[in-house]
């Protein structure tokens, strides 16, 4: 038998460099002593860390990194094979229709008929950038086969090349705007933090690995993370210290999906915060204000420039009136005062009409069932009975209410490292309280809360256990959304397997396993993160195997709503402690850090 | 055993959690052959299951796996009696696909327990490599083409045969071992391939003394030869107790197929094809005869009708003494030095041969090379040297089993995947030989790899951008070329190396 010399690699091993942010004690082993490793005691606490383990020693993050982006895209492919929202669903489809008829409209239409084409028909109610972003790809889909995005013939086409086509679309926009947004904040973050580059890679995959966002974007179809992407840029951009940029990717954000404003208070108070603490610096006071304009001017030149030009060439935005005007849609009473041939018309008129179509002020408080107060409240009073007048102010005051204590702390302590948790904070603010919240909104406070998972102790028991009850409970209130399309699988799959990896519940029990000194907050954690996996599991037997009561049709659905409601306004008491805590507001000691809920 | 991780068990939860969500994707014909065999096996009495012709994909496994198909039918009926219908054809309701994809991932069980068992059994220093290739086999990309997404059970078979190759480590388990690989053989009968080396090493290693060829140990060759005939009996007795043999051979051994498959597999034959396309082109020049009749045959790749324009004809006589020929040749050293090392080095190239000169070799069958390759394929970087090649051939040549663009991603993704993470844990984990190695072999293997790029990209983009739907041969000659030279590389890179260690 031949003895097993011990290959030498040719590359010298890279030295890791050691962080206190780590949780498994990671004693990186030097190369040349690779057999002995063997025999540490180290072992890894949850099975991300043991796929990630023989990289802990000399594995540079270029060798790791392609691994991760290709693992993870696999999966989003193999999800992505499922159906879509409103597959064989005539008459009107789902999402997957209403992006394919963008690229439609906007390849097919003049500019300036974008947002007046037949808005029966999934009209365009997304801002500028969506459009852009929709011509690009209906342009691309077009060389490839006409078909797909021909004028009116087209609408609701289930052709299944379009579909991979439309597939591949959402995984490249996601990789080139979300993952290398979300690999460079994750280094800023760590790197911030002092966490060592091992830890930051399990983190960049329980972040990639997010179910939610996969159900969302490649299963039920929609391109959440372009947007996402954006806010992750501009997040690694103000760890930068590149608060222009920050500003640029923002506003981005926000004219790709309006959605993004649940973040525009604390990031705008976290720039306020910088101009002001520790002292007053004008000069970039007005950098930020002037790069937010004239982004915003960038963002809608285009659009305006497009429709001063067709009216110039005698297109009409509204082909069906016959050239008769229109009232504005809004401020409709003040349409009098307005020149309808004057040269500036049509920029007026396409300002109002996004805004009209971006912002719909008239729908109701809330659609469909969506786990935030409101929806709640209606199983308890019924809120049709109220004048919506009312129940707007209402909304707002709640809103502003549940985002002031947030965006108070980050203006007062801008601290680059806590903008997360106030991004947080705020999101989970407004998806409870403000008004047409959307069940998929829930994204948008899970980005920001899972992104802590990179920060100190990230990957510790405690903040493992918070973000996987935030991410589990939101996929869990999506599922009445997901099962309505028959994704019970990939909902199942892509959930169990995320808790599977970050060892979390159903799968493991492990993260409540209290070693050292045991605290209160620990016990009072356990406690309620428990009830609330049992109240998960037990509706969803429920909700396979009994039928509910007659009268009551809806009844796991409003269950869903309001367990779902309790739980996020708790992950926001947690984020708020937390931002609050990493403030340094509040005296803590150490073990208090850990502290989960106020009371 | 501290230090390996990710374990068995966790790779197996995640890879599962893919196949899981791989149910919906292009499934071959196999798919129906196999829904078929359960109906057949299901509702006809066993007398009728090798005469059952209501489709065309007629029962052609050997009785095992017939039973094998009659024990999953069981659970079957609890979730979709319809697919149970022999007049059903082509019926796939969700249930059914459900089922039937459930199946494969469930008896690949079989293969985890089977791996676990192989990183057990093997010695200490070794512990650490031998993870290394369990895993790799445990997420090979061929078997989740094969069995996850194109459609079979090979998962399950190879778990057999990995078993068999475990227990033929200790001498106390040897005839566990050789038991088990006939039960295999009448699971399904490609593994006969490997049956030559499977006879040599009982023969040598548990029938006949250590010492001496002349000291026979009866006792042994008594046990083994009933335990065998039992075997044998059990699956093929009630069937000699109808008069049935004639016709069950007719259905195992379709001899009227021709000599490549439709796609060609990449072997001696896929080269010689190539050839023989290219001479059509260059005999004119040469003085050579060219026969117009075939000219056009090679090219469509139909089964049954291979004919070559300027070589001359393969007979199947040839392929079998080639194929024996090259089988005996490691097995003369096996019989020698009947360790387990060499054991599994001459059922590699008992995979080889077959592959290489057999007839009518389907693509699939590379597995037969690469599963028992892999398992001694960290012995030393000399091994790891010949394995690499084959590695990329051996993959990339399943690609065209998988044409769909919705499964494109997958398969080249997860292959790349796959390939770059072990090629490079590999290269870690080999120990360096005591031997020097063959400069030219790993310059070779290097250049080979990196002009596989090139290779998938204008086989499955660039070719239909310039071409469009016409010369749809060319990407699957240039394929089962490629794939060809690097699978033969290896072969004679593996043959130096199994005959000089």
């Amino acid at each position: 038998m031949v003895g097993p010399s011990p290959h030498r690699p040719r590359r010298k091993a890279k030295k890791t460099t050691t962080g206190n942010g780590s949780e498994v004690s990671s004693v990186a082993p030097s190369a040349s002593s690779r057999s002995s490793s063997s025999s540490s005691s180290a072992k890894p606490a949850y099975p991300l860390a043991a796929f990630l383990w023989p990289a802990r020693s000399s594995v540079s993050k270029w060798e790791i990194l392609p691994l991760i982006l290709m693992a993870v895209g696999l999966f989003r492919w193999a999800a992505g094979l499922w159906g879509y929202s409103g597959f064989q669903n005539p008459p009107m489809h789902g999402d997957y229709e209403a992006q394919r008829h963008w690229m439609e409209i906007t390849t097919k239409l003049p500019i300036s008929q974008w947002y007046f084409h037949d808005l029966e028909w999934w009209g365009l109610d997304y801002p500028p950038l969506t459009a852009y972003h929709s011509w690009l790809l209906g342009t691309i889909g077009g060389l490839i086969d006409p078909s797909w995005f021909a004028l009116h013939t087209s609408r609701g086409l289930e052709d299944p090349t379009l579909k991979v086509f439309m597939r591949a679309t959402v995984i490249v926009s996601e990789y080139l705007i979300y993952v290398p947004a979300a690999v460079i904040l994750v280094r800023r973050l760590s790197k911030h933090h002092g966490v060592n580059t091992w830890n930051a890679a399990v983190a960049l995959t329980a972040i990639l690995m997010q179910p939610g966002t996969i159900l969302i974007d490649h299963v039920h179809f929609q391109y959440n993370t372009v947007m996402l992407g954006l806010v992750l840029a501009s997040m690694s951009s103000v760890l930068a210290g590149r608060f222009m940029w920050s500003c640029v990717f923002f506003v981005l954000a926000l004219g790709f999906k309006q959605m993004a404003l649940y973040y525009a208070p604390a990031m705008f108070a976290y720039l306020l915060g910088v101009c002001f603490f520790p002292r007053i610096n004008v000069p970039r006071f007005l950098g930020i204000a002037a790069v937010t304009l004239a982004t915003f001017a960038i963002l809608l030149l285009p659009i305006f420039l497009g429709a001063l030009y067709d009216a110039h060439r005698g297109v009409d935005v509204r082909p069906e009136l016959f050239g008769h005007p229109a009232p504005l849609p809004i401020f409709s009473e003040h349409s009098f005062k307005i020149n309808y041939s004057a040269w500036y018309f049509p920029i007026i008129q396409q300002a109002a009409q996004i805004v009209h179509r971006v912002f719909p002020f008239a729908r109701g408080l809330f659609e469909d069932k969506v786990a935030n107060f409101w929806c709640a409240l209606n199983v308890i009073i019924k809120l049709r009975n109220y004048p919506s007048e009312l129940l707007q102010q209402a909304s707002l005051l709640l809103t502003l209410a549940a985002i002031t204590p947030g965006c108070f702390v980050i203006f007062i302590r801008p601290r680059k490292e806590n903008l997360p948790l106030a991004l947080a904070t705020t999101a989970w603010g407004f998806f409870l309280f403000s008004f047409q919240v959307h069940e998929k909104s829930v994204l948008l406070p899970l980005m920001p809360m899972t992104a802590v998972l990179a920060g100190n102790h990230g990957l510790s028991k405690n903040v493992r256990a918070w973000v996987g009850f935030a991410n589990l409970l939101a996929v869990w209130t999506m599922f009445p959304l997901l099962q309505r399309v028959d994704l019970r699988i990939p909902y199942f799959v892509l959930s169990l397997l995320w808790a599977y990896l970050l060892g979390l519940p159903p799968t493991s029990f492990s993260v409540y396993h209290q070693d050292g000194n045991p605290s209160w907050s620990g016990f009072a954690t356990t406690t309620l993160h428990l009830i609330f996996y049992i109240i998960m599991g037990i509706w969803h037997l429920a909700e396979a195997f009994l039928l509910p009561p007659h009268e009551k049709p809806d009844l796991w659905v409003v269950i869903n709503v309001g367990v779902g409601t309790i739980g996020f306004g708790i992950c926001y008491l947690w984020c708020l402690w937390n931002l609050v805590v990493g403030s340094g507001l509040v005296e803590s000691s150490k073990s208090e850090k850990r502290k989960a809920k106020t009371q | 055993m501290a230090d390996l991780y990710p374990s068995i068990a966790q790779c197996a939860v995640v890879a599962t959690a893919f196949k899981v969500l791989l149910f919906p994707a292009y499934k071959s014909t196999d798919f129906e052959v196999h829904r078929n065999w359960l109906a057949i096996t299901n509702s006809l009495p066993v007398q009728d299951w090798y005469y059952e012709k209501t489709s065309e994909w007629t029962l052609d496994y050997p009785p095992f796996f017939a039973v094998f198909e009659w024990i999953l039918s069981q659970f079957a009926k609890v979730v979709d009696p319809e697919m149970l219908k022999v007049y059903n054809l082509e019926y796939d309701s969700w249930q059914t696909v459900y089922f039937q994809r459930s199946s494969v991932i469930a008896t690949e069980l079989v293969l985890v327990y089977a791996l676990y068992l192989f990183v057990q059994s093997s010695p200490a220093a070794f512990k650490r490599p031998s993870h290394a290739a369990a895993l790799s086999i445990l997420l090979s990309p061929g078997l989740l083409i094969i069995d996850h997404i194109h459609f079979q059970y090979n998962g399950f078979l190879y778990g057999l045969l990995i078993f068999s190759l475990v227990l033929a480590r200790k001498k106390s388990t040897t005839l566990a071992s050789g038991l088990l690989f006939a039960a295999l053989l009448c699971l399904k009968h490609i593994y006969l391939y490997l049956a030559p080396a499977y006879f040599v090493f009982l023969l040598r290693g548990y029938c006949l003394g250590p010492k001496s060829i002349f000291h026979v140990k009866f006792g042994n060759a008594f046990k083994l030869g009933t335990g065998i005939i039992a075997v044998f009996g059990a699956a093929f007795g009630p069937f000699v107790y109808w008069g049935q043999i004639p016709q069950l051979l007719s259905r195992l051994f379709p001899f009227s197929r021709g000599l490549c498959h439709a796609y060609w597999a990449p072997n001696i034959w896929a080269m010689y094809s190539f050839t023989d396309r290219v001479l059509i082109y260059v005999a004119p020049k040469l003085g050579l005869a060219v026969n117009q009749d075939a000219v056009n045959s090679v090219t469509r790749g139909l089964v049954g009708d291979t004919s070559f324009a300027v070589l001359p004809e393969i007979t199947a006589k040839m392929t079998f003494i080639l194929t024996l020929f090259f089988q005996v040749i490691p097995l003369i050293k096996l019989f020698l030095d009947p360790t387990w090392d060499t054991f599994i080095g001459a059922v590699t190239l008992c995979g080889y041969a077959s592959f290489l000169f057999g007839w009518h070799v389907h693509e699939k069958a590379i597995l037969l090379v690469i599963i028992p390759f892999s398992l001694i394929a960290l012995k030393d970087r000399r091994y790891l040297g010949a394995f690499r090649p084959l590695a990329v051939a051996g993959h990339v040549s399943l690609f065209p089993l998988l044409f769909t663009a919705a499964e494109f991603p997958i398969k080249t993704i997860y292959t790349i995947f796959w390939l770059v993470l072990f090629l490079v844990a590999f290269d870690r984990l080999a120990p360096a030989s005591n031997r020097s190695r063959i400069f030219l072999l790993d310059r070779f293997s290097l250049l080979y790899i990196a002009v596989s790029i090139p290779l998938i990209l204008y086989c499955s983009l660039l070719h239909q951008m310039v071409w469009g739907k016409s010369f749809e041969f060319l990407p699957l000659m240039f394929t089962s070329s490629y794939s060809a030279v690097g699978v033969v590389g290896s072969w004679v890179g593996f043959l130096v190396v199994f005959f000089t260690s």
